[in-house]
């Protein structure tokens, strides 16, 4: 199973897959065309801070099973069986909002959306950029982060990624002389001005 | 949006003052955007540029180098993390220095117009200061008029902006062994705006890539300013205003009238800002405010224009630079006249809430939804006039109902320049030097800079002055700083209550406050001739003075070059706002470390204001030691 997994503490809050992420969902796909298009293209992925410092960016997760599929009345949410993607029919989406109600995460947004001719806002969530992925390319907001707080890639790797991270950081913890893939020095001083700042 | 409660809650987590605490409050319930609700709207504010890892320069990019070490390690044209961090930092510093220099450049310009009689209301206040730079600058005084000696002077200090003699005239009053190492280094400044042309050079593609030769110029460049633009702009003024003397006055939100015009001066450069001093004295505009059921004209001051104006001619100050869209706020201001630096595009939009009038003067500070009224030498006086009129035409568009004026204000002395705080001690430095080395005063620390809405309004400010004496340093001040800590008492002699008990007792015995405001931000220069005077007496460079410098909330651009030329002299600073330089390991380490070995000072980053008096006692205690005192 192919994800877009989160290191949240490798996010610096840049929203630069905020800015992909409405882009690769507009009519031009051109940065400096999609804020002039008649029906702008809005992010479906969020980055949130905390603290003025600490920022997560929060996305769709694709869940199976899904909620927000389960409760949708009309059917409209259905999945792409070869991505995993949870996708929309707009057409069927009645702007009732139960699927925002049941998702565990908070993603889903309601827009104007081009694929319509009527002005109703619709549930536009995340799509996992599914035109991409069929390209083999990765999603826009993975391919825009810059920090590795987005990756996109199978999960179990992903998951392995961070459990060989903690391994080392419990041997060191023990005592032993093996470093392990850890902040930069640099970077964790500047997050302890941070946090300082905001514990004044 | 917010409860009651929640307004009070909201307004105490901004600011420390009470009665900016009042007007926040005031401005949540009238629906007012202000600062706060835009630095909310901005978070998360990206990490790239935060770090200074977003290079931004020229039209390869935007590239940014992935600050865990990962990739991308290198924008377009190969430049690394060190050569963009230091690079944005040169960039962001030289505008700062731009701003201080440009300003004294007017200064001297006027000056200029003034000894030739071509300028309208100026004259020239302070002779002996003249007479005593301009043999500095070896033009002769004797049997010559004032108006002649200044047009040398003038026409000297303006030379030294493209000057090719290869120094700046001013810096010759640092300590010979404090120049020995700009020399040693080759960070002397040759000339104020050939540093900041060479700077921006430097910043473009593929010219300067190494990260130590970047930001020893960086450090000439703050040089050029510090000892320079800066001082330029200190002396020009005293000679044209009057060089400050102690006085009285008061300060908060709290010295706006309820029943006279009140007219806010904001912004930085004293020329505009004297000739509405004299301009309200007209007789004229004094009955014509009555006429318009005014009890008459009440003006203010606001940020460097407001110390400028405090320092010279006693008039209260209404607040620092976060303050400026909460004078609005009262409801009570007729016009807001401004200058340049500090002054938020937002102000139209805030006076838009209320009958304010916002009075642009300056032809490289326009900003629309304005009144923009030119200002020139030739005309000053009488455009000074046009806008006082303007304002008492505005006052019957008061509306009461929406007026409210919080508190109190408080008392606070000023003007203390270094000659007169010489002065005060008796002609030399020799008293002080004693009162060092006997211990009475530990040392002293310049705490300078902005308010930033990171941090609680003014709280870096006050508790590290409080801090800092409570352990018997003398605090010396300018800017935003000084004007936080007037608001909160500290600019009193009685403060010397909170000091400690040696301090106190010099304070007594003087009559000074533990806290001595020394004016606006390019006043800077003032704290660097203090400390040149000391360190020329005892022999030693800046950098063996147990002195240090702290700019606990700043903001702008021009407190980089602030700080670099006090590092750079010799002073150690410590920073409450991390600037742009995490990205980069070794930008850190030399700013932090490297330039100990150099100028015997550092820059630290410490936004707590308690720990930032640690490192500041600490360091004024090993200079202490090496000097076995």
């Amino acid at each position: 199973m192919k994800t877009v997994f989160v290191r949240q503490d490798r996010c610096v809050g840049c929203r630069h897959c905020e800015i992909a992420c409405a882009v690769e969902h507009s009519e031009s796909k051109d940065l400096f065309q999609v804020f002039t298009e008649e029906k702008p293209s809005h992010p479906r992925i969020h980055v949130e801070s905390v603290d003025n410092y600490l920022s997560f960016p929060n996305r769709c997760r694709h869940c199976d099973p899904a909620p927000c599929m389960q409760v949708c009345p009309t059917r409209a949410l259905s999945r792409d069986e070869a991505t995993g993607s949870v996708l929309v029919s707009y057409t069927r989406c009645i702007q009732c909002s139960v699927c925002a109600m049941a998702c565990p995460f908070g993603i889903i947004t309601f827009q104007q959306v081009r694929q319509l001719e009527s002005d109703r806002e619709v549930n536009a969530k995340c799509d996992n950029c599914i035109g991409r992925l069929s390209e083999n390319r990765i999603p826009a907001c993975a391919e825009a982060c810059k920090t590795g707080a987005l990756e996109f890639g199978d999960v179990n790797d992903l998951i392995k990624e961070t459990r060989a991270d903690l391994t080392m950081r419990l041997i060191r913890s023990q005592g032993s002389d093996i470093q392990g893939p850890a902040m930069p020095d640099n970077i964790r001083a500047y997050k302890a001005v941070m946090e300082t700042i905001a514990n004044l | 949006m917010f409860s009651s409660s929640d307004i009070k809650q909201e307004a105490e987590k901004r600011a420390l003052d009470t009665t900016d605490q009042e007007i926040i409050g005031k401005a949540i319930e009238d629906g007012i955007e202000t600062a706060w609700e835009r630095f909310a709207l901005q978070q998360p504010q990206c990490g790239f540029g935060q770090l200074g890892v977003c290079c931004n320069n020229c039209a390869m990019g935007p590239c940014r180098i992935d600050p865990y070490g990962g990739k991308p390690s290198h924008g377009v044209c190969g430049a690394n993390v060190d050569t963009i961090v230091s690079r944005n930092l040169l960039d962001d510093l030289s505008v700062g220095a731009a701003a201080h220099s440009d300003h004294g450049r007017e200064v001297v310009e006027v000056l200029l117009e003034t000894a030739e009689g071509k300028s309208e209301g100026y004259r020239i206040c302070d002779e002996e200061k003249l007479k005593r730079v301009a043999e500095e600058y070896g033009i002769g005084t004797a049997g010559r008029s004032k108006e002649d000696i200044a047009k040398d002077l003038a026409l000297g200090m303006l030379a030294e902006f493209g000057s090719v003699k290869g120094f700046i005239q001013m810096a010759e009053r640092a300590p010979d062994k404090t120049k020995a190492i700009w020399t040693e280094f080759g960070i002397t400044p040759r000339g104020i705006d050939r540093e900041i042309v060479e700077a921006m050079h430097r910043v473009h593609m593929g010219v300067d890539a190494d990260f130590i030769n970047i930001l020893l110029h960086a450090m000439r460049t703050a040089l050029a300013d510090g000892w320079g633009g800066s001082m330029i702009a200190t002396d020009c003024s005293d000679i044209l205003f009057g060089t400050p003397k102690p006085l009285t006055s008061w300060a908060n939100l709290g010295t706006l009238s309820t029943d006279k015009v009140n007219v806010v001066l904001h912004g930085h450069n004293p020329l505009l800002s004297e000739m509405i001093v004299q301009a309200v004295e007209d007789p004229e505009l004094k009955k014509y405010a009555i006429e318009k059921g005014a009890k008459g004209i009440n003006l203010v001051g606001m940020c460097c224009t407001g110390n400028e104006l405090l320092m010279r001619s006693g008039i209260p100050i209404a607040g620092n630079v976060l303050d400026q869209e909460l004078a609005i706020a009262t409801g009570a201001v007729e016009a807001m006249v401004v200058d340049y630096q500090c002054i938020f595009p937002s102000i139209p939009a805030t006076a838009g809430c209320y009958h304010t009038k916002v009075v642009t003067t300056s032809r490289k500070a326009k900003i629309p939804g304005t009144q923009y009224m030119e200002f020139s030498a030739e005309t000053a006086l009488s455009t000074a006039k046009e806008i006082i009129r303007l304002a008492i035409d505005n006052y019957p568009n008061r509306n009461l109902d929406r007026v409210r004026i919080p508190g109190k204000p408080m008392k606070v002395m000023a003007g203390f320049s270094e000659e007169e705080i010489r002065k005060a001690l008796g002609g030399t430095y020799k008293p002080l030097i004693d009162a060092i080395v006997a211990g009475q005063i530990k040392g002293v620390v310049g705490i300078v800079g902005c308010n930033h809405p990171r941090i609680k309004q003014d709280y870096g400010h006050v508790t590290l002055a409080k801090e800092l004496i409570k352990r018997n340093i003398l605090v010396v001040e300018t800017g935003c700083a000084a004007i936080a800590c007037g608001k909160a008492g500290l600019l009193l002699p009685e403060a010397a209550d909170n000091a400690g008990s040696r301090l106190k007792a010099v304070c007594n015995l003087l009559g000074i406050p533990p806290v001595l405001h020394m004016g606006s931000c390019v006043d800077n220069s003032r704290i660097l001739v203090m400390a040149s005077m000391v360190a020329k007496e005892l022999g030693v460079s800046i950098g063996d003075l147990p002195l240090g410098g702290a700019a606990p909330e700043w903001y702008s651009q021009k407190a980089l070059p602030i700080g670099t030329y006090f590092v750079a002299s010799g002073v150690y600073t410590v920073l409450g706002i991390p600037p742009k330089i995490f990205g980069s390991k070794n930008v850190l380490n030399l700013l932090a470390e490297g330039l100990k070995g150099i100028t015997n000072s550092a820059f630290a980053v410490e936004p707590d204001p308690v720990k930032a008096a640690d490192l500041l006692e600490e360091e004024i205690n090993r200079k202490r030691a090496a000097l076995g005192i």
